[in-house]
């Protein structure tokens, strides 16, 4: 069993890593956003794909479907209540988005996306006029399912799959230090 | 900075906060410095108010496509391109507003977090379950490569195999016959597993299978539903007989199981399997020697009736029929003379009573009882199996010419399947025909060229056909196995490349019933979700690639829309038939066809014009002219299992979605009390049933609504289950079905097992 560092990069980075492992469409786009993440973890190409895949793509029954409408609707369905909820926060966060009605808004890797724009503009512009819609976004919607969305995962992954227990990991790290650390009301 | 809930819910929530949050967006310059990724800024801000419970739906018109005698005209609501409901066509009267259980779930359906996504390629070998995401391009380049490869090694394109069936019968499906036509001479796994030898009965006595508007069952004065459980599988059809009911009709249910539509019934006879034919010619008997038999109609319209009544006369023993048939002889007989004195009267014949090794001879003895009423060609009467009379489309999905040059098969030729058979000239080459209901064993044994490659689209050849342990073996040794699918079902898991295909949702397309008059649009009412294609658009991908690789090597066009495709499938037959100028009409719901009374004019397609008691047709291919009693498949263990269709799937398909699960989330086998008893299983314990073919353990469920010495097990795919009754069925013919669908039927029914307590 490898262990993991705590990883040193910025809070940034790993959003966007995680962001683009989630949303990769290849088993390239995944290796080179894997990597970024953790240069040190040895796994082909090959090998985390069919991993991911398994977890969180398909054909077969996932692990666990990286959406949210998922764990906090109904466990069979998405584009239901949930998503459509995401789809208005994106609007009123001035976001266009071209996949609408073909990827659900609440799939893990666009909801990634949302959250690392929406600090890209506090942290690197140091523009706050979303950090409301930041912050709701956080508290009342990722951290509502993504908890569910790795128990789900790890409960699996920490038999048979590594990369995936730390790409989940990763995740699990972001949420509590961005829940526990930028919340200030 | 604070963060408070209620005021961005309110932001979200209120039109006019709302708008002026926006209005600050577009000032305070963060769109311009967003970073961009999946999401991108919106230069044109979306001020819209925001959903506050308004019913501002866009409508689309649908149509249930699969395999199902109701073909649903539906009423898709969208908003803001996300399906919201659906609801049965009010237009219909035949839909009457509402669906089935499984059409209530289309929603789900197509939401399901369960669908294919992405077209995939298996890595690790079939069943490895290692899967990688590829995409269309390289998908059907590989496909294609290895096509053109297979045609330059064998000299032809034999080796390439397709088997389609009844997971979408929209007419543009027929597509995916049209991208096999428009490669070359290939191999289609043909025939059908569903209705063969009744299809084969009708034809020998009537020259058609066509039978009566169902909704003109309102009317009738007697309908006997003979081994069809409407009340299950044709929901829609249940409200003319119970119209009949309430006006006085008698409906009875013939049947070996105690079935939803029995339990509705004026009366239940409780038949054993396999007899019906002979209760059929023993009615028959019985009316003739009351002389209650329509001799003039007979007369006009009827060949060889003497030499049926002759038959009767010698080989027909009342006496015999009660004994074998279990059913006592008053009964039978107050049913005969019941039913004859009733005018119209009607039969409503289902496709299980056909599935036995004496199908379709127990078909033709029910159209002559029918015949000899008096009631063919009669409003409300009628024999009723199923009908293609308003399926004549262009099939212009369908019909591709095949490449210059192509070298097919020049062995005997076989049929094609029931439906979309196009007629042509003869060719020098025709396509290979392997049989349908025996695939594991053809695709195994097909030579010269062996099948590299096989096509699955459509249909779920695992849950569908026989003997899995072949099967395994058969797609084992294939080359490449491409499956076209919704959801990933044990087909997918024995699969080389999985593509993922549209729901009826995301296509346009256009539907017919077998069963019911009506004609559907099926209007495209959402964006295709994810990377899904419909089947007519995979076809064109293809050609692309085949043409870039070898141009002139697919004659399939290389883009199509879909309702283009569509389109041309209309013809003026199709809007005379159904009374409209133009397929835009169907926009406004779905219209039917012309009332017309199968046979009224004394018109049969038969030989001789007539219907035809003597068949010389059925004794060149049958070895019996008349409709006489052929025994039923004798028993080869200790009791018969019989395997219906449930009311919460059709086939594979449905079952695995959520509200399916929740009503019938698992397999059960039925079994009598009596025999419940002698072998000590109570309800719930887990049995294993087995035969010569193989095993399934499952629970047990104890009812008297299976006769003893029958157990009954429902035909389906349950999810994460192994379970399918088909791994108790050998591939035993029925009589019938080689004539007009190119291979006999399965006679499913006809199996037998024997069970334990484990
Ligand atoms: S399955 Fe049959 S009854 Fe149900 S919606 Fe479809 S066509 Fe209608």
């Amino acid at each position: 069993m490898q262990t993991f560092q705590p990883q040193t990069t910025s809070r940034l980075d790993d959003i966007k890593h995680l962001r683009d492992i989630f949303n990769a469409q290849n088993s390239k786009e995944l290796k080179v956003a894997f990597d970024a993440l953790n240069p040190s973890f040895t796994i082909s190409e090959e090998d985390l794909e069919v991993q991911f895949n398994r977890y969180f793509v398909g054909p077969m029954e996932t692990v666990a479907d990286p959406f949210a409408s998922v764990y906090l609707d109904n466990p069979d369905v998405f584009m239901s209540k949930s998503t459509l909820h995401v789809r208005d926060l994106y609007e009123t966060m001035g976001f266009s988005y071209s996949l609408k009605n073909v990827i659900p808004e609440d799939h893990l890797g666009v909801e990634l996306d949302a959250y690392y724009q929406l600090l890209f503009l506090e942290e690197a512009k140091e523009i706050t006029y979303l950090s409301d819609l930041r912050h709701y976004f956080l508290h009342e919607h990722l951290a509502l399912w993504i908890p569910r969305f790795l128990e789900r995962g790890l409960a699996q992954s920490e038999k048979d799959a590594p990369a995936i227990t730390f790409i989940l990991q990763q995740l699990k790290s972001l949420l509590i230090r961005e829940t526990t650390t930028t919340r200030s009301s | 900075m604070s963060y408070s809930k209620e005021k961005v819910e309110s932001i979200l929530n209120n039109g006019i906060s709302r708008r002026s949050f926006l209005k600050g967006l577009a000032a305070s310059g963060v769109l311009s410095s967003l970073p961009g990724g999946i999401l991108q800024a919106n230069e044109d801000l979306n001020t819209k108010i925001p959903y506050l419970g308004q019913k501002n739906y866009q409508t689309f018109r649908n149509a249930c496509p699969r395999n199902c005698y109701d073909t649903c005209s539906i009423k898709t609501y969208v908003k803001d391109g996300v399906m919201q409901f659906i609801e049965g066509a009010t237009e219909s009267t035949y839909t009457r507003g509402g669906c089935c259980v499984k059409g209530n779930s289309y929603v789900k359906r197509v939401y399901s977090a369960r669908r294919l996504k992405f077209p995939m390629m298996q890595v690790g070998g079939k069943g490895s379950g290692n899967w990688k995401r590829v995409s269309w391009d390289y998908a059907m380049e590989t496909i294609a490569k290895k096509l053109l490869e297979m045609k330059k090694e064998d000299g032809t394109l034999l080796g390439a195999a397709l088997t389609k069936y009844s997971g979408n019968f929209g007419i543009t499906h027929y597509g995916v016959e049209g991208m096999f036509n428009s490669i070359g001479y290939t191999t289609r796994l043909a025939g059908t597993p569903c209705w063969p030898a009744g299809i084969d009965a009708q034809n020998l006595d009537m020259g058609d299978m066509w039978c009566n508007d169902p909704e003109e069952m309102k009317d009738s004065k007697f309908i006997i539903l003979w081994g069809v459980n409407p009340a299950s599988n044709s929901v829609h059809s249940m409200k003319y007989i119970y119209e009949a009911k309430s006006k006085g009709a008698k409906v009875v249910v013939i049947d070996p199981v105690f079935t939803e539509a029995a339990s509705k019934a004026s009366q239940y006879i409780q038949i054993k399997t396999g007899t019906d034919g002979l209760l059929a010619l023993g009615m028959a008997k019985i009316i003739i020697d009351a002389n209650l038999h329509d001799q003039k109609w007979l007369d006009a319209n009827s060949k060889g009736y003497k030499e049926y009544k002759a038959y009767l006369d010698k080989e027909i023993k009342l006496d015999n029929v009660s004994k074998i048939t279990g059913i006592p002889l008053a009964m039978i007989k107050e049913l005969a003379l019941s039913f004859v004195k009733a005018k119209p009267a009607t039969i409503w014949m289902g496709y299980g009573m056909q599935r036995h090794t004496n199908g379709g001879s127990m078909i033709r003895a029910i159209d002559a009882l029918v015949a000899v009423s008096g009631n063919i060609g009669k409003y409300a009467g009628g024999a009723r199996y199923g009908h293609l009379s308003t399926w004549g489309f262009n099939y212009a999905a369908l019909s591709q010419t095949k490449p210059e040059g192509s070298v097919g098969y020049t062995g005997p030729e076989g049929a094609k399947g029931e439906f979309a058979q196009v007629g042509g000239e003869k060719a020098a080459y025709t396509d290979r025909f392997l049989n349908i209901n025996k695939t594991a064993r053809e695709l195994l044994n097909a030579k010269e060229p062996k099948v590299r490659l096989l096509w699955v689209a459509c249909k779920n050849v695992f849950s569908q056909d026989f003997d899995r342990n072949q099967l395994i073996r058969a797609f084992q040794q294939l080359d490449l196995v491409v499956v076209a699918d919704q959801f990933f079902n044990e087909t997918v898991k024995w699969a080389d490349i999985v593509l993922p295909v549209a729901t009826q949702f995301e296509e346009y397309d256009v539907n017919v019933s077998y069963w019911h008059y009506w004609l559907s649009l099926n209007e495209q009412a959402i964006k295709p979700l994810f990377e899904v294609k419909s089947d007519v658009e995979i076809a064109a991908l293809l050609s692309k690639h085949m043409n870039k690789l070898e141009a002139g090597s697919c004659t399939f066009p290389q883009s199509v829309d879909t309702k283009a495709m569509t389109i041309k499938e209309f013809n003026p037959g199709i809007y005379e038939q159904f009374g409209i100028k133009s397929w835009e009409e169907l926009k406004n719901g779905s219209v039917k066809a012309k009332a017309v009374i199968p046979y009224a004019d004394g018109k049969f397609k038969t030989p001789s014009g007539k219907f035809e008691f003597y068949s010389d047709k059925a004794l060149e291919l049958f070895g019996s002219a008349l409709p006489t009693y052929l025994e039923v498949r004798k028993p080869y263990d200790k009791f018969r299992m019989t395997s219906p269709h449930s009311r919460w799937s059709l086939h594979s398909q449905f079952q695995n979605l959520e509200w399916m699960e929740d009503m019938h989330p698992e397999p059960y086998v039925y079994i009598n009390p009596d025999d419940a008893e002698a072998k000590m299983v109570k309800e719930g314990d887990t049995v294993a049933v087995f035969n010569k073919q193989g095993l399934l353990r499952v629970k047990a469920k104890v009812t008297d609504n299976v006769q003893a010495g029958t157990v009954l097990m429902y035909e389906q795919w349950y999810n994460n289950n192994i379970y399918n009754v088909n791994e108790l069925v050998d591939d035993t013919s029925s009589d019938m079905g080689a004539f007009k669908t190119g291979a006999p039927g399965v006679a499913l029914h006809d199996t037998f097992v024997n069970f334990r307590k484990l």
